[in-house]
């Protein structure tokens, strides 16, 4: 790696990850300090503002996942295929956010930790294919036809993003649609910016997990590459998938 | 169970709470996703850290084998 290209790299680094924790401090602020009490639903109202904003990163892992398996199927390099796997796991990390966060809520809420709504339902399904890329990936190999496989479940991964985020339009159900909804929304100004804090502070965090995670994807690719090359030229190391 | 109580005083019978479902407290079910949130974080944080051991281990048998590879060059 051409070594201005890492400093300038780690540099952006360090500066989003101080950007990133100083964006979730002033979050914890917001929420916690001075975003009022829901009237109906009471402090568990809180919940909602790093509900959604994981719901935000779960999307923004799968578009990573989407962006990177499609660039792969049409050129494969390692870059990509890092690009994909890094945001499947974001897509996972996200997700396992959203789907304990979400019951908690709806126990005070609803009464009940889980109900089969059409929201609920198709964010569970996006979660376990992406939780199976995940396997796939962990157990499969790396070799380019795992790879491609894998890139295809991608693909298909992302076609059900647009279902969640339309299932409570078209198919009903209990889900509160308070942020796309045409009713009254967030009505104290305290509460939008608690909710932008997070969908911020969530972006960045959600922007540095890919990152990290396709950074060492990559580092994962070379040294592989090096090992390959190690054995080629007589070598005796081992090889790992 | 008090003192006075006996193993017959135990429940035998389970009753249905009368007008709605359970009742669970804000405070613990808001903390409890607070914590999950950053639970799972820090749980992806371990999984990266164990990936990054690993790459670790196989670096260092590459290094070793280069370092073999090296050796056995000088004494030829």
């Amino acid at each position: 790696m051409d070594q201005a290209r890492g400093r300038y790299g780690a540099a952006v680094f360090y500066a989003l990850a101080s950007v990133t924790t100083l964006a979730f401090v002033a979050e914890i602020v917001l929420v916690f300090l001075f975003a009022p009490t829901e009237a109906r639903m009471g402090i568990v109202q809180k919940i909602f503002y790093f509900h959604v904003p994981s719901a935000y990163g779960m999307y923004l892992g799968a578009a990573a996942c989407f962006v990177g398996s499609v660039a792969y199927l049409a050129g494969p390099t390692d870059a990509r295929d890092a690009l994909a796997r890094a945001g499947a796991e974001a897509a996972v990390v996200f997700g396992a956010m959203v789907l304990t966060t979400g019951p908690l809520w709806g126990a005070k809420a609803w009464g009940a930790f889980w109900t089969w709504d059409p929201r609920l339902t198709t964010a569970l399904l996006s979660f376990l294919i992406y939780v199976a890329y995940w396997v796939l990936r962990g157990f499969a190999g790396d070799g380019d036809g795992e790879r491609r496989f894998a890139a295809a479940l991608g693909v298909l991964g992302a076609a059900n993003l647009p279902i969640i985020h339309f299932s409570v339009q078209k198919w009903g159900g209990q889900h509160p649609m308070v942020v796309t909804g045409s009713g009254g929304g967030l009505q104290h100004p305290a509460m939008k910016v608690a909710f932008w804090g997070g969908m911020l502070a969530f972006t960045l965090l959600a922007t540095l997990v890919v990152w990290v995670r396709a950074r060492l994807e990559m580092a994962s690719s070379r040294l592989r590459r090096a090992e390959e090359d190690a054995i080629d030229l007589g070598l005796d190391t081992r090889v790992e998938a | 169970m008090t003192a006075q109580e006996t193993a017959n005083d135990r429940a035998t019978s389970f009753q249905a709470v009368q007008g709605g479902g359970e009742h669970y407290s804000g405070e613990v079910l808001l903390v409890s996703a607070y914590a999950a949130l950053w639970a799972i974080l820090l749980l992806w944080v371990a999984m990266v850290w164990r990936k990054q051991t690993s790459l670790l281990v196989r670096l260092d048998d590459l290094q070793r084998e280069i370092d073999k590879a090296a050796a056995e060059k000088v004494k030829k």
